[in-house]
């Protein structure tokens, strides 16, 4: 290998895999903060300037805890769920494309994980494995509210990965690829001259399903029954304590970034804007702040919502997610396909 | 015929041998949660040997329908059903034993006698590059399941509908005395 694959590498591979744990850090406190600011009170506020430092704080509490396994819990099984949990979350993010196109000593190099033709379907393949981590937590732990809470996850999982999935199939018929590349590259220009081309306008309902069921992918409130801690104590990690707890709220908000650049790329024209063309280095820094301000936008979204709607009950999740969602997503995808047909898209 | 040992044939020998060791501990194991959870990395595996075999696009379909759906339906089943552990039971039926001998004897001689005759593909022996296989890709199998392979695609599809409908009628229970 050369210095310039190990540059690429960096780039496209260690960069992303290193920060987007680390990003767990700012987005505990920006969660916190923005629950006490609508709650109407100063939430974490000592440590450090804004209580930035809280967040610190918490990871070294975390690091340092006792790990405690419950006597009657399956171990091997306890001790390998938060794994699955962090990998399934770190893998994800390899085919969104978070910036754009650099040249590095002449050669082109995409600023995505891993340019792959299959693009989203690998995506989805690893949320349906990450079902294992929170169902195997629940489970082995041994405890009634983990369990129940392993249970209720799965059925709500399978339950809201249909609509995801046929959301997301209006965007990959629209830009006939499963490249996340190319559906960027769908969205660059506008329409009239003003109105850029993003999928939001002619999908909008599938971004509405889509974004509806990431809530519930990433068991975020108002869909976090998983967890519901006014009758399952934690849910699926009661019995989790220290960094392998630690470990599942990682990967909660990796799983919100990635929803969120997911959102952002698929709907909202990844890294590009109308009218911008990235030109070397300092238009692929420019690129990912694009990105970097638009999937921060939906990340504020979903705290926000977490904070201002109360949790559905369990059947309600169940009606919504078959009887409402899944019929808007197949009324989307007949939509796009005749968009398609008649070449209007 | 000399091959020479590539990353990827080990890579797919690896997974394969995976896939098969799971394969066994999905059999013999007495858990039936323990046993789903062995077929989970066995189906894994064998998505591994699909993206070597240059069809991303089966093993994406396999981790997503099989890993990913099926088997976290059976899983939620089992633990909503919570059945334990089976026992070790005597065999009171020798036959059984016998039976089962014999079946795996058949089946051996049958796959020896499939695969004498087929080759490793060319993707391991080192001469891959200008063989593109390309089957397993996305277009060109739309291409064949919209046009050759249309009419058995549709009748597997009515086949799967009648087993939904008739495990259906079989787990529904007439309700006696309506309304009371």
């Amino acid at each position: 290998m050369t210095a310039v694959d190990w540059i690429v590498l960096v780039l496209r591979v260690v960069l992303p895999v290193l920060i987007l744990p680390a990003l767990v850090v700012p987005l505990t406190w920006l969660e916190r903060r923005g629950a006490a600011f609508i709650q109407d009170r100063p939430g974490p506020n000592r440590v450090g300037p804004f209580g930035l430092a809280q967040a610190i704080a918490d990871t070294v509490k975390m690091f340092t805890k006792e790990a405690v396994v419950p006597g009657s819990a399956d171990r091997f099984l306890f001790l390998l769920a938060p794994g699955i949990a962090m990998f399934a979350a770190l893998s994800t993010f390899a085919i969104v494309p978070y910036s754009s196109t650099i040249e590095i000593a002449g050669r082109q190099v995409p600023l995505i994980g891993a340019d792959i033709p299959i693009g989203i379907l690998y995506l989805f393949a690893i949320t349906s494995l990450s079902v294992y981590a929170i169902v195997l937590a629940g489970w082995s732990a041994n405890n009634k509210f983990s369990f129940m809470g392993g249970i209720r996850s799965s059925a709500q999982i399978i339950s809201y990965e249909l609509a995801m999935t046929t959301a997301a199939a209006g965007v990959i018929l629209a830009a006939s690829s499963f490249r996340l590349t190319d559906v960027v590259a769908l969205q660059q220009g506008t329409w009239l001259g003003v109105i850029p081309r993003w999928n939001v306008l002619p999908q909008f309902l599938g971004f509405v399903v889509f974004f509806v069921s990431a809530f519930a992918e990433t068991n975020r409130l108002p869909f976090d029954l998983p967890e519901a801690e006014a009758e399952l104590v934690a849910g699926y990690h009661t019995e989790y304590s220290a960094m392998r707890f630690g470990a599942f709220q990682m990967a909660e908000y990796v799983n919100v970034v990635v929803a969120s650049a997911l959102t952002t790329t698929l709907y909202f024209g990844g890294w590009s804007l109308p009218g911008y063309h990235p030109h070397g280095v300092v238009g692929a820094v420019l690129s990912l702040a694009i990105f970097s301000a638009k999937t921060f936008f939906f990340i504020c979204v979903f705290i926000w919502v977490r904070w201002t709607l109360p949790r559905f009950r369990y059947d309600q999740l169940m009606r919504l997610g078959w009887k409402a969602l899944l019929p808007l997503a197949l009324l989307n995808l007949l939509w796009i396909a005749a968009l398609v047909a008649w070449r209007i898209l | 015929m000399e091959d020479s040992v590539t990353v990827e044939r080990l890579l797919f020998d690896a997974s394969a041998i995976v896939a098969l060791l799971f394969a066994a501990v999905m059999v013999l194991h007495r858990h039936p949660v323990k046993s789903v959870l062995a077929l989970v990395v066995s189906f894994f595996s064998l998505a591994i040997c699909y993206v070597l075999l240059t069809a991303p696009f089966i093993a994406a379909i396999q981790v997503i329908v099989y890993a990913g759906a099926i088997l976290v339906l059976f899983l939620f089943v089992l633990m909503l059903l919570n059945i334990p552990a089976e026992e070790h039971r005597r065999d009171t039926r020798p036959i059984q034993r016998f039976l089962s001998g014999a079946g795996i004897l058949v089946f051996g001689a049958m796959l020896v006698a499939l695969l004498r005759d087929a080759g490793v593909p060319e993707r391991f022996t080192g001469a891959a590059e200008q063989a593109p296989a390309k089957a397993g890709e996305v277009l060109p199998l739309a291409r064949l399941l919209f046009s050759e392979y249309l009419l058995p695609f549709e009748a597997l599809s009515v086949l799967l509908l009648a087993a939904l409908v008739g495990a259906f009628v079989l787990a529904r229970r007439e309700p006696r005395g309506a309304g009371s």
